[in-house]
């Protein structure tokens, strides 16, 4: 079997739903954040499926690979803000459970 | 000058703040926020001597629009946004020394201060950055400059659980949005095969595009926008983080964070609109979510308790009126008015009339130690300035002729009466209607109301540097109210 286009892009498809999901669903903010992650990486790998579709001169067009880079780096620093904030948020709650972080009501 | 050097100043004065912070040893650090202040303003001064370049041909061009007015407009409004919120922080300092500074014996007192200065200079830069973006990959870069910076900002106060509860759930949704807006990017990339917006715009009008597609990106693209923007039903957020965080931040967040959206909803949206196979349906959507965005945010601001939830809410009405101007783009003829104007005169208007409403708030925190709205009955007895000052706010965020903010919203409805979007002005006027009776609720009990007894005439203290801001800011929303021409002469 050849594999297409559209192999990769149902499987970027299915990651960026899981990940959703998980940030729907889940409850501790650690994993919120992995599922997030992990939503980053769907669109990484349609970028790249999508580069290699859109052939210029022959070669990937390597504008998405760029756009790639700049989402690996923006992601590591999105962690390291969010991890430091789920750090100051454990030491005054103790807990890393959504439910708990609700004292804020209309 | 070239228009990217003013970045580059913008940039250059964080990093020296932040090494005077580190190695200058300065005895009250609220010296720093005034010298941002000063460097700021003096890029402000620098945004008129721009030249046009001479050549579009460098690498540069491909990521960045050479210097257009509106851009250049949009510059101001982030440099004159941040210069503000800094003359906050300064009024707001003691509290964040309270909250964030180290206590061990040998630590500077007002440790963790300088960073809460510098921090809003690196937002700034990216805020001017995103006014002049043209492509996917600087978009979502100068997006992601301000939006990490104002995750750490909005959880600054590390030792109030309500800043820190505001700062996971700004992280949590604004990643999510993240998320979704660069796999819109995926997609768009997809079926127009470019980055550059120019480009984009151009592969999205030819009709042989793959409509579905292009509409799974213009969805995906939109929610992560409206998140941005405070739209319904994505504006869940707002009044949460308004609430917990720190004052001058959620004055940043509200004028800032809206100006960026505005700006790159305008960017990303235009291309979708000039293609005559999409117009349509991307219209329908705009219509609904302006609708959604006018009924939430004015109707739940009503019964709002807290002064910061109901700028919140306001907040998130006021992204209504944009998007109304934005759903009623003209589809032919050329003379008509564009979004571009009447977005851009709403959101000089809203920084105008948001910053003097949390220039009030910041200085009346040392007296009125909530933020309840029962706190401000009978101001004008105690501090008439600051009481008419707050009257000029609500009355220009009401929307009432000869203010700011009542031209803002005539572009919006006029811009919706030329397009035939019936059910949208409808919607519009129910919203404004709801708005004058919020907004001026509070400048009734303001006036009419009687003081609570036990509160102390004489402890109301305005810092010149605010009480300057707050006069000036009067002036224009009236300048900008009378003649309005002033103000769209500078961007068109």
């Amino acid at each position: 079997m050849e594999l297409t286009l559209n192999h990769f892009l149902f499987v970027s498809g299915a990651l960026f739903a899981i990940g959703l999901a998980g940030v729907l669903v889940r409850r501790n903010l650690l994993i919120i954040f992995m599922c997030l992650e992990l939503m980053l990486a769907a669109a990484n790998l349609t970028l790249v499926a999508f580069s290699r579709y859109h052939l210029v001169d022959g070669q990937p067009a390597y504008d998405a690979h760029v756009l790639l880079f700049f989402i690996i780096t923006v992601a590591a620093a999105e962690v390291a803000v969010g991890l430091a904030i789920i750090v100051a948020l454990f030491r005054s709650k103790e807990t890393t459970d959504v439910t708990q972080v609700s004292t804020m009501k209309y | 000058m070239p228009v990217y050097y003013l970045e580059f100043l913008v940039v250059a004065l964080g990093l020296v703040m932040l090494m005077v912070d580190a190695f200058a040893k300065l005895e009250d650090k609220r010296s720093l926020a005034r010298f941002g202040i000063l460097g700021l303003g003096v890029v402000f001064l620098l945004l008129f001597l721009v030249e046009a370049p001479v050549s579009t041909e460098g690498a540069i061009w491909k990521f960045y629009s050479p210097a257009d007015k509106l851009s250049l407009f949009f510059k101001g409004l982030a440099l004159l946004t941040t210069i503000l919120v800094l003359v906050m922080a300064v009024d707001y300092a003691p509290v964040v020394v309270a909250q964030t500074a180290n206590p061990e014996p040998g630590a500077h007192p007002q440790s963790g201060l300088g960073e809460f200065f510098a921090l809003p200079v690196f937002a700034c830069a990216g805020l001017m950055w995103m006014a002049s973006a043209n492509n996917l990959v600087s978009i979502f870069v100068s997006l992601e400059t301000v939006s990490i910076t104002f995750y750490i900002l909005v959880a600054y106060l590390r030792r109030n659980v309500g800043s820190l509860e505001a700062g996971v759930k700004y992280l949590i949704l604004g990643a999510l949005s993240t998320g979704f807006l660069v796999y819109g990017f995926a997609w768009l990339f997809g079926v127009t095969g470019s980055m550059e917006l120019p480009a984009i715009a151009e592969a999205l009008a030819k009709p042989g595009v793959n409509t579905t597609a292009a509409l799974f990106a213009f969805a995906l693209i939109l929610i992560a926008l409206a998140f941005k923007l405070g739209a319904a039903p994505f504006h869940l957020w707002i009044p949460d983080v308004y609430q917990g965080a720190p004052t001058p931040i959620t004055a940043f967040l509200s004028v800032g964070s809206k100006a960026a959206g505005a700006i790159v909803t305008l960017r990303l949206v235009s291309p979708f609109l000039a293609s005559p196979v999409l117009v349509a349906k991307v219209t329908t959507v705009l219509v609904a979510v302006a609708i959604l965005t006018l009924l939430i945010g004015n109707l739940a601001a009503l019964s709002q308790r807290n002064f910061k939830r109901l700028l919140g809410y306001s907040s998130v009405g006021h992204s209504g009126f944009l998007l109304m101007a934005l759903a009623s783009a003209p589809r032919d003829s050329a003379d008509a008015m564009l979004p571009s104007t009447a977005i851009a005169f709403y959101l000089g208007a809203y920084l105008l009339m948001t910053l003097l409403a949390f220039l009030v708030l910041t200085s009346l925190r040392p007296v009125i130690a909530g933020e309840d709205l029962d706190a401000y009955r009978g101001l004008a007895k105690r501090s008439p300035f600051l009481a008419a000052a707050l009257l000029v706010s609500m009355a220009s965020l009401a929307g009432i002729p000869l203010t700011a903010g009542f031209f803002g919203k005539f572009f919006a409805f006029k811009m919706a009466l030329d397009a035939g979007q019936w059910a949208l002005l409808g919607v519009g006027l129910v919203a404004a209607a709801a708005g004058f009776y919020y907004y001026l609720k509070i400048a009734v009990s303001m006036y009419f109301s009687e003081p609570a007894k036990d509160s102390d005439a004489a402890a109301i203290r305005v810092n010149p540097l605010a009480g300057t801001a707050m006069g000036v800011l009067m002036v224009l929303i009236v300048l900008a109210g009378v003649a309005p021409g002033v103000i769209v002469g500078l961007f068109s």
